[in-house]
């Protein structure tokens, strides 16, 4: 098999580069979402790791509450940046998010549920079109879908098997006071990544010259 | 002309310095990598203009910017932040920001901003 060797690792400067993307993008995403809870939402540093995808179960664990209940939404995006982006939420900070999106004390399965599936899709198109845009390609988003698990069963082998790396995006979304944690995880195979720095390197190249 | 940049984000940093240097290629600059380094430089160096963004490590830049208006109330401070929202951007023009601008900013919103929003 006559396969090319790609070199995947991402250097300090291509790690700042695609923290600065992310926190322009989260900054969208936050405001979008202060729009729609009517409240000021304060911005937190986004921390972005890169890992393999067979870590991707481990980091999950690492950054979780094993005994909590967990939403989370996948959604697959194809094109030449192609991958999945998928979004886990406590089921604290969902029933936080729910409050607010609703307005009210206790909100219901389905509210939460309905405000989760908002969330993620505003977090998840703002970062992948602003990849996207940044990468000059078109991606086509499919539809997400949902799922309310415990923590043990978020991600499984079978999940990954097709990806490569993992580009995971941990943000805090503060909204009045009451904190709404979730992480991001985009799915991607190599040539996805390969795209990505070949762009992260064309643009500290516009701006180091 | 003495200007100080302040992004926790390298090539943040350098994409203010670039825009810069085509409109003021004389600039003396300062780099500072949080709020706090921020404020220390601001006292000893009394910059000209200062470029702050809002979402840092150690100080953020509301916190920064309430205490180089303290210092001088006079300071001519430019935030540059990826946070979009009408309402950040009220909080830092009442805190004494002379404006507010959404990341990047280019060669031309960085003549705006000199022909426009400093009185240098």
């Amino acid at each position: 098999m006559n396969k090319k060797i790609l070199n995947l690792k991402f250097t300090e400067d291509q790690i700042d580069a695609l923290r600065e993307f992310m926190n322009v993008s989260i900054g969208a995403a936050t405001a979008s979402l202060a729009n729609l809870l009517d409240a000021f939402g304060t911005m937190h540093i986004p921390e972005i790791e890169i890992c393999n995808s067979s870590e991707l179960a481990g980091k999950i664990e690492s950054t979780i509450d094993l005994k909590s209940m967990y939403y989370t939404t996948k959604q697959l995006f194809t094109g030449k940046f192609g991958g999945e982006c998928m979004f886990v939420i406590s089921e604290d900070s969902a029933k936080n998010l729910g409050r607010h999106l609703y307005n009210v004390t206790i909100p219901s399965g389905d509210e939460i549920k309905d405000a989760v599936m908002e969330l993620s899709n505003i977090l998840t198109s703002t970062i992948v079109s602003r990849l996207t845009q940044e990468l000059n390609v078109q991606v086509q988003f499919f539809v997400p879908s949902s799922q309310f698990i415990d923590a043990n069963s978020i991600i499984h082998d079978e999940d990954v098997v097709e990806y490569s790396k993992i580009i995971i995006i941990s943000t805090i979304l503060d909204f009045q006071d009451q904190q709404i944690k979730g992480n991001i995880y985009i799915l991607t195979k190599d040539e996805a990544i390969e795209s990505l720095k070949i762009l992260i390197d064309k643009k500290i190249e516009e701006i180091y010259g | 002309m003495k200007v100080l940049i302040v992004d926790d984000s390298k090539i943040a940093r350098m994409g203010v310095i670039k825009s810069l240097k085509e409109i003021q290629p004389e600039a003396e600059l300062f780099q500072a990598t949080n709020g706090l380094e921020a404020v220390e430089l601001f006292k000893k160096e009394k910059p000209d203009v200062v470029f702050l963004d809002l979402t840092m490590p150690v100080m953020d830049g509301y916190e920064a910017l309430k205490k180089i208006i303290e210092i001088d109330k006079e300071a001519q401070v430019i935030v540059v932040s990826a946070d979009i929202q009408s309402e950040a951007k009220h909080r830092v023009l009442v805190a004494g920001a002379k404006n507010m601008y959404p990341k990047p900013i280019n060669k031309e919103i960085m003549t705006h901003i000199f022909e426009q929003d400093l009185l240098l």
